[in-house]
């Protein structure tokens, strides 16, 4: 047997063997550490949260795989929750399971709670997950009773109508905005930090 | 000098041996490769892959080395498609890669140590653009991306198929060249 062949065939054998060769010693532990700088840049890109009415439009459209996890306890989410959601208190968050087809959008009462279960989640591998960043004020402000510009903008009224018609799709109240009042239906999806700012000066 | 610098020399020094030993220092060899003329390249990059994924998969299974301490770049998807793409002319214009080229000009051929000239005038002029660039060098962050990871098989699953692909190149080359 030429050295050729012989350096070929120790190739083939010992990868034919490594497939049994079970898991190492100590290097299970990179796999299973959570990967911190892919959840930080995550946050970063803003892909951790959704807004309010964002999920009211998944909602009402049906998405395909949608999971509305209230993460309250069991007293909070029979006193009210977003329609279809489910209650798994954040306590139970980490024997959860979703699948990779599932798209998972977390809330709480103030936001707090949801992104630290969503931490929870990716650190269990969850690929789809999402939370609510201002919890169900945000909910209330956007989606139960948004306030809509007095004279809006040229070229919101299409946004501004599809809020409208999701509020009352939820049985909400929208009315438009007293002079000097604030909207908060936001002209973009970017403007949610301006929205979160607004409910918190409302004392939501 | 501390150890690890001391093994980085020893080390360096294996490897341009090798790289001059299988022919890479000479460019025409190399750019025979991207018209398919000599598959040297080829053969030499394949039995390096197969030679380290073995060594260091076993070496791992056996507890001689801790898998966990090597170092897996992250993966930064525009700058390296971009990059790469970059790299790839350079490598067909001047027939050289950074470590053939040192190999080049260490065995004194005037184009390696022209390469190398070009290699320290474009690492200059990255660092002086460099704030231009910021955003882009670190577009499409994509972490620490791995075939097992990727194809969700276990690692010694990945090791065999890549073994595989290697050898079956491998014969392909043969037949080429019995038939050339």
């Amino acid at each position: 047997m030429s050295a050729t062949r012989l350096l070929g065939a120790t190739a083939l054998a010992l990868g034919v063997a490594a497939p049994f060769a079970g898991t190492p010693a100590s290097g299970g532990k990179a796999a299973d550490a959570i990967d911190v700088a892919a959840l930080a840049r995550m946050v970063a890109a803003r892909q951790d949260h959704v807004s309010a009415i964002d999920l009211a439009r998944w909602i009402r459209d049906q998405r395909p795989g949608l999971r509305v996890i209230d993460v309250r306890t069991p007293e909070a989410f029979a006193h009210f929750a977003i329609p279809t959601a489910e209650n798994i208190p954040i306590e139970r968050i980490p024997g959860a399971r979703f699948g990779d087809e599932e798209m998972v959008v977390l809330y709480s009462e103030g936001g707090a709670h949801a992104a630290q279960a969503w931490v929870f989640l990716k650190a269990a591998g969850v690929r789809n997950a999402v939370f609510i960043a201002g919890g169900l004020g945000d909910w209330f402000d956007e989606v139960i009773s948004p306030v809509l510009p007095a004279d809006p903008p040229p070229g919101q009224a299409a946004r501004i109508a599809e809020v409208t018609e999701i509020s009352l799709y939820f049985g909400g109240t929208p009315r438009r905005a007293a002079p000097g009042e604030t909207s908060t239906a936001a002209s973009s999806d970017s403007d949610t930090a301006a929205l979160i700012a607004n409910a918190r000066r409302r004392g939501c | 000098m501390s150890d690890s610098l001391l093994l980085a020399v020893l080390i360096g020094i294996a490897f341009g041996v090798a790289l001059e030993q299988a022919g890479l220092g000479n460019a025409a060899k190399l750019t025979g490769q991207f018209y398919l003329t000599d598959f040297t390249v080829m053969k030499v990059m394949l039995s390096a892959i197969l030679t380290a994924m073995l060594g260091a998969f076993w070496l791992g299974r056996f507890g001689l080395i801790d898998p966990a301490q090597v170092h897996v770049p992250e993966t930064f998807l525009w700058p390296q498609i971009v990059g790469g793409m970059i790299f790839g002319v350079g490598f067909a214009l001047a027939g050289l890669c950074p470590g053939t080229a040192c190999v080049s000009a260490s065995s004194g051929r005037l184009d390696g140590l022209a390469a190398i000239g070009g290699l320290f005038a474009g690492v200059l002029a990255t660092g002086l653009a460099f704030p231009a660039l910021a955003g882009f060098y670190g577009s499409g962050a994509r972490g620490v991306v791995t075939l097992p990871a990727t194809a969700g098989l276990p690692e010694g699953v990945v090791v065999l198929l890549v073994v595989l692909a290697a050898l079956g190149v491998f014969r392909l080359i043969a037949t080429r060249e019995q038939e050339g």
